[in-house]
């Protein structure tokens, strides 16, 4: 057996493995990003500006997490979350400084998908917080975005 | 227990379980924000023309008497640089607002070698390309998504170099530069409802805490900047209360004062 050989038959079904592994162990928060600006995609069309910048990390099952953000009377704005995890079940709610819930009635969820509608009755700081419902995986990337118009 | 009186209650609990379950599955109308321990340290920045597109709605701007093209001096220190760059795309803002094409482009110009001058300006020359290209087609929305790409790609290319706190003070100039204007405009045509876009408390105390964390930033500008921040605060945090004119008045000198004092050599 020549040496290629060799190390194909020896190393072939790890090396087989890690390559099918690969999206699960190397998937990160701009996969993530990928699913939330999908989310976004059909508002751009209804004149939204979708920022450049977002909030990204992960979370394990039933875990949330709370980012501030400052939003302005007069605007509008779409807050769309996503995950890679195709079976993870995720939320997002935005919640005014007084901790009132702020947002529009017509905020979605489907599967990896979420988003929440706010039109703000006040200028000042709120809080968008995000959770991963259920998820298959230990921990589960989360990327947030936002739009304007 | 008689089997109706067992029916009845088995029918008791469905009904309630299910309730329970719709509920879980809506969001609270209230929570305590006070426990909300987990709250992410860094907050998004909001854009200028976040600001700008709030003030538009109230009614006409002239954004032509706010545009401002002028090159000013070339520094060497970067974090000088960072927060002229910050301003600098602030300024681009303005002039797609304004409609002014001349000044855009040389913007995109003046970003792309404010960029080269703190080391990021390999991932701008495409956004500044753009930029050009944008304003030569008098495609304003165009021109507006690439100046937040310049931004966010300059921002990125510094964390990347583990540069964040440059990458902050684009984000401090910016959001100076956008806070002079707004102030200004709502000066010339006080509202309540202008004055209230200033009610950012919180933004101020981000840009104070990351001031503090920046002891090598031994500069005049950086402290006078810190210095102002302090003055502004009280100004701005009313809680509830509406925002006077003469505060209005006050922010807009102090920051039209840092605003100088950035884009002038000391």
């Amino acid at each position: 057996m020549n040496l290629l050989a060799k190390v194909l038959f020896r190393y072939g079904s790890p090396l087989l493995a890690l390559v099918a592994l690969q999206p699960a162990i190397f998937a990160t928060v701009d996969d993530a990003q990928s699913f939330a600006l999908q989310a976004a995609e059909p508002y751009v069309k209804q004149g939204f500006q979708v920022r450049e910048d977002y909030w990204g990390g992960d979370l394990g099952s039933g875990e949330k997490k709370a980012v501030r953000q400052q939003l302005f009377k007069g605007n509008e704005y779409w807050f769309w979350l996503g995950t890679e995890v195709d079976r993870a079940k995720v939320s997002v709610h935005v919640y005014d400084s007084d901790g009132k819930l702020a947002e529009e009635s017509d905020g979605w969820q489907k599967g990896h998908f979420a988003a929440a509608h706010v039109i703000p009755k006040a200028t000042g700081s709120y809080f968008i917080i995000v959770s991963v419902e259920e998820s298959p995986e230990e921990r589960t990337h989360w990327a947030l975005v936002y739009g304007f118009r | 227990m008689t089997p109706f009186t067992r029916h009845v209650k088995l029918i008791v609990g469905v009904f309630f379980g299910l309730a329970v379950c719709a509920n879980g599955a809506q969001a609270p109308q209230h929570i305590d924000v006070k426990q909300l321990s987990t709250t992410v340290e860094d907050v998004v920045v909001p854009l200028p023309n976040e600001i700008f597109g709030a003030l538009n709605k109230l009614g006409p701007v002239n954004w032509k008497e706010h545009v401002r093209s002028d090159k000013g001096p070339n520094f060497t220190e970067r974090p000088r640089i960072a927060l002229l760059l910050g301003t600098v795309i602030a300024d681009g803002f303005i002039a797609v607002q304004a409609e002014d094409a001349p000044t855009v482009k040389e913007i995109g110009q003046r970003v792309l070698t404010l960029a080269k001058g703190i080391g990021v300006g390999n991932s701008i020359t495409p956004h500044a390309k753009a930029i050009i290209d944008g304003a030569d087609k008098r495609k304003w929305e165009n021109v507006r998504q690439e100046l937040d790409r310049t931004q966010n790609s300059v921002q990125q290319a510094m964390n990347e170099v583990h540069d964040e706190k440059l990458s902050q003070l684009v984000s401090l100039g910016g959001w100076l530069r956008g806070t002079e204007v707004l102030t200004s405009v709502v000066n010339e045509h006080f509202s309540a409802d202008g004055a209230e876009l200033l009610h950012q408390p919180d933004l101020l105390s981000y840009f104070q805490t990351r001031l503090q964390a920046m002891p090598e930033f031994n500069l005049p500008i950086i402290h006078q900047i810190q210095d102002a921040l302090v003055e502004v605060k009280p100004l701005i945090d009313v809680g509830d209360r509406r925002i006077p004119a003469a505060s209005v008045k006050k922010v807009n000198e102090i920051t039209t004062r840092l605003g100088h004092g950035i884009v002038v050599r000391d």
